[in-house]
């Protein structure tokens, strides 16, 4: 047995010595401190803020590769320049599975386009897993953890959601030349996208891939360890990425940035907030001290296509508020997180605030297949306990409506 | 739930949080050790023997037993919502007929979930305002999943039939008999609710985020499709199925015991003693298949059981509830596919009720991973 201390700052999530289980940690609210897997496709340093893919910073992957090449690292572990052959052949199979059965594409036309997106994605997958695999398959689908179709599902499926919700035809082929990020952008604003775009979402996508066993990927690792199909991992993975405190929270930035009209309001908002006793979209997380390093890599992002855009205004708003914020909150802990700055980035590559979560869903999707797979190799059926606190043993009345 | 009192800390556990005691609840208290289990402080085999469905739940969400007025407004609740959103039946003919009947039953509740009143409204009176919808719809929209692998159209719901009966009537098309809607609805009522297993578990988190109630649920079922967790009743029937006869089931166990295989539906995490709830619809299972010139099955599993116990007993491993329910359904007309579903229909009840209790507090379920990599 090994004992941690998780919960103390001393902590780095991190051992050299392979972990020896059971495990004694600390438990607090949420079941933070608690160990519930180990890996080694990524690492938050809580010290530093800088979160790492298979041993390499993701500051440092976000300027060398592509989204669908981090996807690589991070579900295989090999780099992506090593063996070009195999990874020219997870990519096909990546772009490949953009290419949705017809009956999924009516399935998500017959559904009204105003329907909150990721509730769409959600069925969406749903019908997929269904075409994908059959009763007499090998429920627990360990082979589609291997084959990862699935981040490219959910990039074709988002694209098809983002064209739907434009008015615009369901359907369109993918070509294999072009990059999921690129047929994203170009169902969301119905032109090919630049280049620069292409490689600022390829960018936000690979911040977003993976963060632990957030809610989502937690989520997805419960379902998975009772060996469900992997497509019902991702849609209970999908159900928690949803909420207002996951993937929801850049909506909550958007419309938070919507209201400061004026840069120079932002301390009057920021106050109006706190005394409302709210929080202020985008500041504070549990796995940070200190500003997200993320954050500050995608506010020189915003400050550039802000430009590219000629939308200097949002830069403006997005600046004033982080500082007025930061302000107010950095001596109670909350310092600015990674959605802070991408919901204004999604916004300004065209995305209405409602699709954010889908897209992060491609990106978090890599992550998901990722920790998951890792964990089908190890974990057992994922089963806590809880103590009993309510009334003592009592007998049911024998009259009445009960019986 | 979790977090509710100053968690105890620290804790020692194994991998899959096993032992780990992840926080409070009233909702119901499980000895594995003496098997006991209670429902907000009621034995399962009082509810199983003197309640119904309809109070059951009524009892795990709310606390309390309801009484005759309570009971009645209920009622009205749970029939209320048995028309369930024609687009979620529609999305059948969108997913292929060899599709796994939990994925094409799955497809339709992500279809009904971008039909429901309030989508984005989470607060707690939202919520509260959930679990009679959803389990009146997923009730029609499974019975329609089971209809479909027949080939036949989904029939309309019938009022003077409570949830059970009405289950019943809708999957197999046919009027149910009295004996079994009582044998149906003490096999509901018995899996009502189990604590924080997997899937309960998975439910917590999805509704730890802020998401409706609809999308723990949904996460919960994922759970409860894998093999390891509600397809269990399935597998064992199929284990069941082709035993001839006591002393074929007695050889048959023998042998795999010899070659250490595993027997689904035997052994449980949190059992080391037999199963409550198996207790509790024994007498049930006995006399239904007693009645139905099933007898003979009955003394093949009783023999296939005896011989396990016999010989893992001392390890701890018994038969547990997966080990019964299908030998109930199979004559009740569902087919072994579908045997999960009555499962999922009733154990949704406790996960809801686990929600409803955890979101007051609400903080966000993210346990850590640690990192053994380069």
């Amino acid at each position: 047995m090994t004992a941690f201390e998780t919960l103390s700052p001393a902590f780095h999530w991190h051992t050299d010595q392979p972990l020896e289980w059971p495990v004694s940690t600390d438990v607090g609210r949420g079941l933070s401190g608690v160990i519930a897997a180990t890996t080694r496709v990524m690492w938050l340093d809580p010290a530093s803020g800088s979160l790492g893919y298979r041993g390499r910073p993701v500051e440092d992957l976000a300027s060398r590769w592509s989204f669908e090449e981090v996807a690589y690292l991070l579900i295989t572990g090999l780099a992506p320049d090593a063996d070009r052959t195999t990874f020219q052949a997870f990519q096909h199979g990546l772009r490949a599975g953009r290419d949705l059965p017809r009956d999924v594409v009516f399935l998500i036309e017959e559904l009204d386009p105003r329907t909150h997106p990721t509730r769409l994605l959600r069925a969406g997958i749903s019908a997929l897993g269904c075409h994908e695999l059959s009763e007499d398959d090998d429920i627990s689908g360990s082979r589609h953890w291997r084959d990862l179709r699935i981040v490219g599902q959910v990039a074709g499926l988002v694209a098809a959601i983002a064209r739907h919700r434009a008015g615009r035809p369901v359907t369109a082929t993918a070509s294999s030349d072009t990059s999921l990020a690129h047929d994203v952008l170009e169902a969301i604003g119905g032109t090919p996208p630049s280049a620069a775009d292409v490689r600022l979402l390829d960018l936000l996508w690979v911040f977003y891939a993976a963060h632990g066993l957030d809610a989502p990927t937690f989520t997805s690792m419960i379902v998975a360890s009772c060996l469900a199909d992997p497509y019902y991992a991702m849609v209970a993975g999908l159900s928690a990425l949803r909420g207002p405190r996951q993937g929801g929270a850049t909506e909550a930035v958007w419309e938070q940035l919507e209201r400061l009209a004026e840069p120079d309001r932002a301390e009057a908002l920021v106050d109006e907030i706190i005394s409302a006793g709210g929080a202020v979209a985008g500041f504070g997380h549990r796995a940070y001290r200190m500003a997200d390093p993320r954050a500050v890599v995608l506010r020189r992002e915003l400050a550039s296509i802000a430009r590219r855009r000629g939308r200097p205004d949002v830069f403006a708003r997005a600046r004033s508020l982080e500082t007025a914020a930061t302000t107010a909150l950095a001596g109670r802990g909350a310092h600015v997180n990674i959605n802070f700055y991408a919901a204004p980035i999604f916004a300004l590559l065209g995305a209405d605030a409602a699709l954010d979560p889908c897209l992060v869903a491609v990106a978090r999707a890599a992550g998901m297949v990722a920790l998951v797979r890792e964990a089908m190799d190890v974990t057992r059926l994922v089963r806590p306990l809880s103590r009993y606190v309510g009334p003592e043993e009592r007998r049911v009345p024998h009259s009445g409506s009960t019986t | 739930m979790i977090g509710s009192v100053a968690p105890p800390s620290p804790q020692t556990y194994d991998r899959g949080l096993a032992d780990l005691i992840a926080g409070d609840t009233a909702v119901s208290h499980i000895d594995g050790v003496a098997g006991r289990l209670l429902f907000r402080g009621y034995p399962v085999e009082d509810l199983v023997a003197a309640s119904s469905f309809e109070s059951t739940s009524y009892l795990i969400l709310r606390g309390e037993l309801p009484d005759a007025k309570q009971a009645r407004s209920w009622d009205i609740e749970l029939r209320r919502w048995r028309l369930p959103p024609q687009a979620a039946f529609d999305a059948l003919s969108r997913v292929p007929r060899n599709a796994h009947p939990l994925a094409q039953y799955r497809t339709m509740l992500t279809v009904a979930a971008c039909h429901i009143p309030d989508p984005e409204r989470t607060d707690l009176d939202a919520q509260w305002r959930r679990p009679a919808r959803i389990l009146s719809w997923t009730a029609a929209l499974a019975a329609a999943a089971i209809r479909h692998l027949g080939g036949h159209e989904p029939v309309a719901p019938r009022d003077d039939l409570g949830f059970a009966g009405n289950f019943l009537f809708q999957a197999l098309g046919t009027s149910p008999s009295d004996d079994e809607v009582r044998v149906f609805d003490a096999s509901l009522i018995a899996q009502a609710e189990h604590g924080l297993h997997a899937a309960a578990l998975a439910a917590l988190v999805v509704a730890s985020t802020g998401a409706d109630l609809g999308s723990a649920v949904l996460a919960g079922l994922g759970a409860l499709s894998g093999a390891r967790h509600g397809g269990a009743n399935q597998l064992s029937f199929e284990m069941l199925d082709p035993l001839e006869g006591p002393s074929q089931a007695r050889t048959w166990a023998r042998r795999r015991l010899a070659a250490g295989h595993r027997f689904p539906g035997f052994g449980h995490r949190v059992y080391h003693c037999p199963d409550p709830r198996v207790r509790a619809l024994e007498p049930f299972a006995e006399r239904f298949l007693t009645n139905r010139g099933l007898g003979h099955r009955w003394r093949t599993y009783l023999a296939l059981r005896d011989e396990i116990e016999a010989a893992l007993g001392p390890k701890g491993v018994f038969a547990n509830i997966d080990s019964m329910t299908g030998l109930l359904y199979h004559p009740l007309g569902l087919p072994p596919s579908a045997m999960p579903i009555p499962f999922c229909l009733a154990i949704q009840t406790g996960w809801m009720a686990h929600c409803l209790e955890y979101l007051p507090d609400g903080t966000m379920i993210e346990p850590g991973c640690v990192y053994v990599g380069p």
